[in-house]
């Protein structure tokens, strides 16, 4: 059975980290560290989402001289609504795969 | 202390190299994604930390290339596919028509009264239809299957140069050369194949010494292919001659490949083939 769309648990967290606050920019490298996400699973989870139009980019100047301009990322009005969504929905499942890695909870 | 440095330099020097690779390995107007992987490269704290984050880049392009071009893959597949199982059924049949015509009794055999009696009719056909299926598979815009058939036309080739020279009866105890040379030319083919230089990409090393390329991938083929024969069959050791037979298909093989791939490349500058 296919998987529904932006359901994956690595989705989930990239989306929970990013409901956190909505409205700031965040940069892929932060995310990465955040969500224990390697680059290689995260970019291709931010490239969909973009396209999807759940999230929004921006180049950004580089904080130190020398360095290349850094993308930046924040869900969009329609995107935070919808992983609102996502989450409430998984929330369940999500609880009981936490739970299942707590030790003496099975 | 001196050891960690240097390698951990190593890995930075690698991670760097991996990511100018990958975005040689996508169209110029979709490297946003690629640009920032690599943007945030920077942010890493030593070599090994940046080459693991560089590693991602590798998913990330495929992510990227497939986009929209799933049905198209889908599509090429099925022309590679059917290039490849239609034109053995042909050659097949084909083969069978010609001996029977030459009044060759049997396919692949070499008992008294077979193909042996016929090498030049036997070596032609097997040629021919390598080179055609080559042809059609270019034709067809199916590149894996010239691939292919490039492999199977260096294999008949060699082979039957060989088999005229030492006499195709005694064709059972050079099953190790065979094997060889079947491997050097696929190696060779696909060597060749992944140094081919796109029309998308800067000018690089590989375009500018195409040649010394294709080289490359010959020897790097002959190289493997004799190493694991040698671990077979230690009789090849002896018989320099098979070397040269190996050497002779990888080389054939990476050129040929290397020949596909160049039309290959103009084709997709015309935007005919994918």
């Amino acid at each position: 059975m296919p998987r529904l769309p932006n359901t994956s648990p690595q989705t989930l967290s990239v989306l929970e980290l990013l409901l956190e606050s909505p409205r700031s920019w965040h940069y892929g490298y932060a995310l990465s560290q955040l969500t224990g996400l390697k680059s290689g699973t995260l970019y291709p989870i931010l490239l969909r989402l973009a396209e999807q139009g759940w999230l929004e980019t921006r180049w950004t100047e580089p904080e130190q001289p020398g360095r290349p301009p850094r993308h930046t990322y924040r869900l969009t009005g329609e995107g935070a609504k919808a992983a609102r969504t996502k989450l409430a929905e998984a929330a369940p499942s999500r609880m009981t795969r936490r739970l299942a890695f707590v030790p003496g909870s099975r | 202390m001196q050891m960690r440095g240097f390698l951990g330099r190593l890995a930075d020097v690698l991670a760097r190299q991996l990511l100018s690779w990958l975005h040689r390995r996508v169209e110029p107007g979709s490297r946003e994604w690629l640009d920032a992987l690599t943007a945030e490269s920077e942010c890493a704290d030593d070599g090994w930390q940046r080459l693991r984050w560089a590693l991602g880049g590798v998913p990330l392009v495929w992510t990227i290339n497939q986009r929209g071009t799933v049905r198209a893959r889908i599509l090429l597949g099925v022309a590679n596919i059917a290039a490849i199982a239609g034109w053995h059924a042909v050659i097949i049949q084909a083969i069978y028509v010609a001996t029977h015509f030459f009044r060759c009794h049997l396919f692949f055999g070499n008992q008294p009264g077979g193909c042996q009696d016929h090498p030049f009719v036997f070596a032609s056909i097997a040629i021919g239809g390598g080179v055609l299926g080559m042809i059609i598979a270019l034709a067809l815009r199916a590149r894996f299957a010239a691939y292919w058939w490039a492999v199977i036309s260096v294999f008949n080739t060699v082979g039957s140069v060989w088999y005229l020279r030492s006499g195709i009866v005694d064709l059972p105890q050079y099953g190790a050369t065979q094997s060889a040379m079947l491997m050097a030319a696929t190696f060779g083919v696909v060597l060749a194949a992944i140094m081919r230089d796109s029309p998308r990409a800067p000018a690089s090393f590989l375009s500018r010494h195409r040649i010394t390329a294709r080289l490359i991938a010959g020897t790097i083929s002959f190289a493997m292919a004799d190493a694991l024969i040698r671990m077979r069959d230690r009789h090849l050791v002896a018989d320099n001659v098979n070397h040269y037979v190996v050497l002779g298909s990888a080389m054939f093989a990476a050129i040929l490949a290397g020949l596909i791939g160049r039309h290959g490349s103009r084709l997709s500058a015309k935007g005919t083939i994918v």
